[in-house]
């Protein structure tokens, strides 16, 4: 999957987000400019309520209502259609949630299959393709559990399996490991890596610093804008990690970005 | 958008069944209106059926001549039900076959008849034509003396205390008449004659003047033709005569087949559609339900939707999954009453004269309604879930 990386897959410029009117007003996105190439992975750090969050769904076309331009593919987020944004969803984002996410009334194999049904595929092709998905993540006999049956990194792989179902090539995920242990953080960060080696874009929302070793450009966020960016691929990891931790304490709550 | 169509039915299903009992209770609502309307409907429609089979029964040979233009509207001919013409005056003339001549008065023998009784004046061709029978004795013949009359079985009986009644006399407007003749009982108080013969008292057209100050008032003409095939001829023939001796004014009615029982089914109807009317109201409560249990329904998934949203689906994805949710509901209502509906009405038809008549129509308005209902009821919640924002939605329960 991997191409010539010319054209950006996203351009952010000058990008807003504001909650709340009158004195309560304020920005969770602040004035954001980045560029991010096809094949990039890129982890967002930050701490609580920097607007990390806030961000990730503004990139996967959930939240409307921003200010400044969004281009994604060349197209300008603002004049599409809700349909088309929602085509766009489908076809071309992979969304996983920190809190997994899945439908609790739906078994695994129906959750994953979930996207594939706004694509419209048949009922066997969806049931095939999602099989062969959880075949990937060493869920094969967890087919028809119920999620509420599984375990935490089990859910996760689920979600994940569900992200990637439809062959999304931007896949967007907001602190994947969030709730898991180290060893379960490790695999699921294994796929993504994975992921990005066949050329795929993701974007990663952390408060892990370790977990930046993963990614390919690491972007650290303060008050609705960017703080650091190692830019295309410098190794600037050792410094992004204390910027997080050192804000954490201090880190406002704000209503823009809570995960 | 087929295969999408599937897995909406499928999630519908599923949806519905993890709420077994709210499914269930919201489906019955609905099937309590959809039940009540189809009995109705199938009970008014056995009872209208009856003048037609009558009709048909005759071997579908029958014309009527009526008085009066023929109406655009059925409900023209509510009014005009043969019934309530005693007292106006008719536009038909004493030119014709074979006549019946209907006329109240007091009727009385050797003890009061009732009210109201029907004196019918016709010809003696009336009883071919009417496949009227005859128990005892005879029917109307023009050799004897005009003062003798022909009475139902049960008018007998109500006069007399006997069916066995030939011979005695009975006083018609003060007129005496000996009685020749007892009818069969024909059971059919509808019929397309508008006379219940089994309480009527027949007598000669002639002498019907002496009763009714020598004015003849011809209710209905009664043609029966010698074939099916030649009836639409006679009809045709009766037009052009009739016409031609009122002088070109079409103040008269000829009429065939189903278009005789007309009047006295679309009375049925009539009467049947204002019950109708009542009973959906307990549709539209029923309906109320299913909106109700979706509202809930979407509140309750307001996170699913969000996730579905994210995951892909449109604004038009999410309506129609909840709409198809609310119409497996209310066709689940409406097939469920259908039958229920039948049921019952195959029970109160045990006490009735009639049976219900089972007809695709009943069928294709039970389930019309419950598609209306279930799209027009569940249209709001749809759209309000449709409407969720998905960041909002994803954060619920958070």
């Amino acid at each position: 999957m991997a191409q010539s990386s010319h054209p950006p897959v996203i351009v952010l410029n000058d990008l807003k987000k504001r909650f709340g009117i009158g004195n309560a007003e304020h920005y969770a996105i602040d004035g954001i400019d980045i560029t991010i190439q096809k094949g990039e992975f890129i982890a967002i750090m930050g701490p609580s309520g920097c607007g990390k969050t806030t961000l990730l769904n503004i990139l996967g076309l959930l939240d409307s209502g921003i200010e400044g331009d969004y281009e994604l593919d060349g197209r300008h987020v603002a004049t599409l259609s809700s349909r088309k944004q929602a085509h766009i969803r489908s076809q071309q984002i992979g969304f996983i949630f920190q809190s997994f996410n899945l439908i609790s009334r739906l078994t695994v194999i129906e959750n994953v299959a979930l996207p594939l049904t706004y694509k419209g595929s048949s009922r066997l092709s969806r049931i095939k393709q999602a099989s062969a998905m959880l075949q990937n993540f060493h869920l094969g006999e967890r087919e028809y559990y119920m999620p509420h049956q599984l375990s935490g990194g089990q859910t996760q792989r689920v979600a994940i399996a569900r992200a990637l179902v439809n062959q999304p090539s931007i896949i967007l995920a907001d602190e994947p490991t969030g709730n898991l242990d180290s060893r379960t953080s490790h695999i699921i960060m294994e796929e993504l890596s994975d992921l990005h080696k066949q050329g795929n874009t993701i974007i990663m929302v952390t408060h892990n610093p370790r977990l930046t070793t993963y990614a390919s450009r690491v972007i650290t966020m303060l008050d609705g804008k960017i703080d650091t960016d190692t830019g295309a691929k410098p190794a600037k990891k050792k410094r992004s990690p204390k910027r997080p931790l050192g804000k954490k304490q201090k880190g406002r709550k704000k209503k823009g970005a809570k995960s | 958008m087929k295969l999408l169509f599937l897995s909406h039915v499928q999630n519908a299903q599923q949806s519905l069944k993890s709420n077994r009992m709210r499914s269930v209770l919201t489906i019955l609502g609905m099937a309590i209106g959809v039940a009540s309307i189809t009995a109705i409907l199938a009970l008014s429609s056995g009872a209208s059926k009856i003048v037609s089979d009558q009709v048909e029964a005759l071997g579908g040979n029958i014309a009527v001549v009526r008085p009066g233009a023929p109406s655009e509207t059925p409900f023209e001919d509510i009014a005009q039900f043969p019934t309530k013409q005693y007292y106006t005056a008719s536009t038909l003339t004493n030119y014709d076959l074979e006549t019946i001549q209907a006329l109240t008065g007091g009727v009385s023998g050797e003890s009061n008849a009732p009210l109201n009784t029907p004196i019918v004046a016709t010809t003696p061709e009336f009883a071919t034509i009417s496949d009227l029978g005859v128990r005892d004795g005879q029917f109307l013949d023009p050799s004897l003396s005009i003062n003798t009359a022909v009475i139902g079985a049960q008018l007998s009986v109500n006069i007399f205390g006997t069916e066995q009644s030939i011979g005695k006399i009975v006083t018609i407007k003060g007129e005496p008449f000996t009685i020749i003749g007892i009818l069969k009982r024909t059971n059919s108080p509808i019929n397309y004659n508008g006379v219940n013969f089994d309480a009527a008292v027949i007598v000669n057209r002639e002498t019907s003047g002496k009763l009714n100050q020598d004015t003849l008032q011809i209710q209905q003409i009664n043609i029966r033709s010698t074939s099916v095939e030649t009836l639409d001829d006679v009809i045709v023939y009766t037009n052009k005569q009739l016409l031609k001796n009122h002088f070109d004014e079409q103040d008269f009615t000829v009429l065939s087949g189903d278009q005789i029982a007309q009047p006295t089914s679309q009375l049925f109807l009539a009467i049947a559609g204002t019950t109708a009317a009542v009973a959906a109201i307990s549709l539209i409560v029923g309906g109320i339900g299913i909106m109700n249990i979706m509202l809930v329904s979407v509140a309750e998934r307001t996170r699913e939707i969000g996730i579905r949203k994210a995951l892909g689906a449109t604004n038009g994805n999410i309506v129609w999954q909840f709409i198809i949710e609310s119409l497996a509901l209310s066709i689940g209502g409406g097939i469920s009453g259908y039958l229920v509906g039948y049921l019952a009405a195959f029970a109160i038809s045990t006490f009735l004269p009639f049976d219900p008549l089972i007809s695709w129509q009943t069928a294709a308005l039970a389930l019309g309604l419950s598609i209306t209902i279930g799209t027009l009821f569940g249209l709001y919640p749809a759209i309000r879930a449709a409407r969720k924002d998905p960041i909002d939605a994803l954060r619920q329960y958070d």
